[in-house]
């Protein structure tokens, strides 16, 4: 492949303008929120879903990978173009095509922000369920391509519960349609084989998204805890107890301590731990619920329950939530996010785990996760500038991953494989499960095209296992 | 028999012992769309699974999964069948983990056994498909299968963990895990979930779960006219009902005394309620006076175990039609929510025109209307039925929808695509078939496109 003629290709499929290759663009696109760095040998600007097929076709001709790109805001490298290519930015495809309330469906283009989309359907009374902390600049598409989740997964699922239709560019440049607006479409469900694919099968230009309507009431609590362990003991006899809360969200003191010191939320900053609950549905039982969840946290050892009267006081509590990685960002160079999953009664384990691995490896390691449904998100900070560091960091992010697949969970809740994860794979899948995988790559790419060097391991892609 | 036969069915018998191969008569018992299998078998582990399918796969014999027969008229007739594997032994409860609300059991569990293992941690799977203690879990994950309660708590894509799948090559894999939140490598459980065992064998399932919740009741109304106004209302309302049923005025007559109506006719709607005490008994206010304003000419509530015995019926409406005797023909078609009701009306009329006996119902917040239908001596000729059936998916496929055949006597299923026509992205269906089954043993035939 010459650059030179596949960027002079690019540039009439999407104009000069929009195709970038200059040093400094290069270098813009290099990275992402993970810590990696690669250039790809071009990016290009895209507006429609013919100009990603003239785009992805013209890779396919010169046999160059191409990775598309949205907010950059996974954690796991997804977006780092490893193996150089065109990265395809996606986010001026940024429109609401279609909100059609009868049939509770939403046509949304891939690059529109999630908490973006979630402003245009509040004011008519509907939402979007899925909502990563990182909403603010984390795209649809990227939340499809990373089957995001985010606070509200443990009663309402992730990404792929809640899209059902996808616009396929596929890696040859074919345009193709899964699943719409009516359900269950014969054949196999790739939409849902689609959903957490990590730009590895393609590219979706077109979005068919469910809407709820908002809910009647919602109840949001603070509970404040001197004690780690009450706290996640709490959780557990909360799901005991037969309730759903939407979201149960935990903090540990470094993150509360980070939090104030950026937002000021009022969250006190001598406790342990906090837990953030909230509970939705109909109005008529939900201050039961409150009342029931209140009397929980007292008995499991919280010294104190606050209920957020207003509007205001329950965005303040979800603005310190939602800030929670941006905060831990001021106190420390860099962080390596982990993402492990456990069963939800093995908290307790999991987080002395954490807490013995950062002794073991001399790192501070706060903790900020998704209690509910036992997302784990250890952030372990260091300097990245020390290489000697950044070794312990890797080694003590595996060691916790290792944890928590032993411990029955998995090695990322929603953060992805990408280039982090590509070595841990070997803990929760054996050789049979990753051919399988690799199968369904190649059955969507089997030129190995799409966001190549990505979630498998190295020796067992496509063009090896072929 | 032929000698390759005879050799694998000693084959067979080495794995799963004598009595659990069978041929000749008792493997009739095993046929999907007349076809009989030469050879049926009927494994004892996930273990056995594995050696019964890498046996066949070495002696090229094409297979056929079998589950608990409920839904084995979906799709096309098989285009060979010479060993039907039959899960009915696999029904052991794995795990059922209370704690964490899931559970993992064996593929030939039936739901309602299931359900009675983790009714007993009052809990319950939110997966409502018809005759649940038939339909096995691994069947109920093949086909897809799906009920009423898909309103609220979604389908089988939303209630899976994990599988184990028994491939064609006999190897067996893990997909998924027991955590709600797993994206370490693709989404395999939606790979094989609604793939008709057309890419392994699931031998293993693990689900989600919910607390049982402390009270229930059923709410049912006659409207003289197709309710389709009260639909929309309820489904931008707050409300947030388990189900709503509409029924045809014959499926709303068969229900007739089990939802404590008295027969007046007309279309019926029926709302299944589950929460606290205070948001259910609130619906059923609500549902009452809703039904009410909207002209209801009568409305019925069922509480308690009461209303448990009412959505039981409804359910499975389409076992208590009577009539007369005849091959059944059974149809689901989705389309967008808002079109339900509207296509409710054309399969009943269809069907008027036809002087089919038979009902359809549907899951009107969901998109889906299922019509069953028997074809006994007085029936139209096939060509006229496969006629009316053709009209009708035209109609589904113009609003981005499809009509599925679940179950149809030959002569119409010979003439009639089960699927319909594949869309642009079965290159890739195809592709996937091909990377997991190269040799096509698994069903063959009987998926969209002759997958």
């Amino acid at each position: 492949m010459t650059v030179r003629a596949l960027v002079s290709e690019l540039q009439q499929i999407v104009g000069k303008g929009n195709v970038r290759h200059s040093a400094v663009d290069l270098q813009l696109y290099s990275y992402d929120a993970y810590l990696e760095e690669r250039k790809p040998d071009a990016m290009v600007f895209v507006h429609s879903t013919e100009e990603v097929a003239g785009v992805v076709r013209a890779c396919n001709k010169h046999g160059a990978p191409f990775v598309p790109r949205g907010g950059g805001t996974n954690l796991s490298g997804g977006t780092i173009p490893v193996k150089r290519g065109v990265v395809i930015e996606m986010i001026r495809m940024n429109r609401i095509l279609e909100v059609d309330r009868v049939n509770l469906r939403a046509r949304v283009q891939p690059g529109m922000f999630n908490l973006e989309f979630g402003n245009a359907l509040a004011p008519l009374g509907y939402q979007y369920l899925p909502d990563p902390a990182s909403q603010k600049a984390a795209t649809l598409g990227g939340n499809v391509a990373e089957n995001s989740g985010g606070p509200h997964c443990f009663k309402y699922g992730v990404t792929t519960n809640h899209v059902l239709g996808l616009t396929l560019v596929l890696p040859d440049g074919q345009v193709a349609h899964t699943g719409g607006k009516a359900p269950d479409a014969p054949g196999y469900d790739l939409t849902g084989a689609f959903v957490g694919s990590e730009g590895t099968l393609g590219i979706c230009t077109e979005i068919v998204a469910r809407i709820v309507r908002l809910p009647e009431g919602v109840k949001t609590l603070l509970a404040i805890y001197d004690s780690l362990e009450e706290a996640s003991e709490t959780v557990s006899a909360i799901v005991a107890a037969g309730m759903v809360p939407a979201t149960l969200e935990m903090m540990d003191q470094l993150v509360i301590k980070a939090v104030e010191e950026s937002i000021h939320c009022g969250f006190p900053l001598d406790c342990a731990t906090v837990l953030i609950i909230e509970v939705d549905g109909l109005k008529d039982d939900l201050d039961l619920q409150a009342q029931a969840i209140t009397e929980l946290c007292r008995a499991h050892g919280a010294r104190e329950v606050r209920l957020a009267k207003n509007d205001a006081e329950r965005a303040a509590l979800w603005a310190g939530r939602r800030g929670a990685f941006g905060a831990v960002a001021r106190i420390t160079p860099s962080y390596l996010v982990c993402d492990g999953t456990v069963p939800r009664t093995a908290l307790p384990q999991a987080l002395r785990k954490v807490a013995e691995v950062g002794k073991k490896y001399n790192l501070q390691i706060p903790n900020v996760f998704h209690a509910g449904d036992g997302n784990l998100h250890p952030l372990i900070l260091f300097d990245w500038r020390d290489a000697e560091q950044k070794e312990r960091v890797m080694k003590a992010g595996m060691e916790i991953l290792r944890t928590c697949v032993e411990l029955g969970g998995t090695i990322s809740g929603e953060h992805g494989v990408g280039i982090e994860k590509v070595d841990a794979m070997h803990l929760v899948h054996g050789p049979a499960e990753i051919r399988a995988q690799v199968a369904v790559k190649r059955a969507f790419d089997p030129k190995d095209l799409a966001n190549p060097g990505k979630m498998f391991p190295a020796g067992e892609e496509v063009r090896h296992a072929a | 028999m032929p000698p390759e036969l005879e050799e694998l069915t000693r084959r067979l018998t080495e794995i799963a012992g004598g009595a659990d191969v069978l041929s000749g008569p008792p493997a009739a018992e095993y046929a999907v769309d007349g076809m009989v299998p030469r050879v049926a078998v009927r494994p004892g582990s996930q273990a056995e699974v594995e050696a019964v399918v890498a046996a066949c796969a070495a002696n090229g014999a094409a297979m056929l999964p079998w589950g608990g027969g409920t839904a084995v008229g979906l799709g096309n007739p098989p285009a060979r069948a010479d060993v039907a594997v039959s899960l009915e032994r696999l029904t052991r409860v794995v795990e059922f983990d209370a704690a964490n609300l899931n559970i993992t059991v064996e593929g030939g569990l039936a739901l309602s056994a299931l359900q009675a293992t983790v009714a007993g941690g009052r809990e319950f799977l939110p997966l409502d498909p018809p005759r649940a203690d038939r339909a096995t879990v691994g069947g109920i994950i093949a086909t897809n299968a799906s009920g009423p309660g898909r309103l609220l708590y979604g389908t089988a894509r939303d209630l899976v963990l994990g599988l184990r799948v028994v491939l064609p090559s006999g190897e067996r894999i893990r997909c998924g895990g027991k955590v709600i939140k797993n994206v370490s490598g693709y989404d395999m459980n939606k790979v094989f979930i609604g793939s008709l065992g057309t890419l392994g064998i699931v031998t293993e399932v693990t689900f989600r779960l919910l607390p049982l919740p402390p009270m229930r009741a059923v709410v049912a109304g006659v409207f003289g006219e197709l309710p389709e106004a009260v639909i929309a209302r309820i489904l931008e309302s707050f409300w947030l009902p388990e189900a709503l049923e509409l029924l045809d005025p014959r499926a709303l007559k068969a229900l007739t005394p089990a939802l404590g109506l008295d027969g007046l006719p007309g279309y019926g709607l029926a709302v299944s309620l589950a929460g606290s005490q205070e948001t259910v008994e609130r619906q059923v206010r609500d549902f009452a006076a809703c039904f009410a304003e909207a002209g209801a000419l009568r409305t019925a509530t069922a509480q308690a175990e009461a209303s448990v015995a009412a959505w039981q019926a409804v359910r499975d409406v389409f076992d208590r039609l009577g009539g007369p005797r005849g091959e059944p023909l059974v149809c689901k078609i989705a389309v967008p929510i808002s079109k339900t009701a509207a296509f409710l009306a054309s399969v009943e009329a269809l069907a008027r025109r036809l002087s089919l006996p038979g009902a359809a119902v549907a899951h009107a917040g969901s998109g889906v209307v299922r019509a069953a239908y028997t074809l006994g001596s007085g029936a139209p000729l096939p060509e006229v039925v496969r006629d009316g059936l053709d009209a009708l998916r035209r109609e589904a496929e113009a609003i981005e929808g499809s009509l599925v055949v679940e179950t149809a006597p030959l002569p119409i299923k010979r003439h009639f695509d089960a699927w319909g026509k594949p869309g642009e992205a079965f290159v890739v269906m195809r592709r996937l078939k091909a990377e997991f089954d190269p040799r096509g043993l698994m069903n063959p035939g009987r998926f969209l496109g002759g997958i």
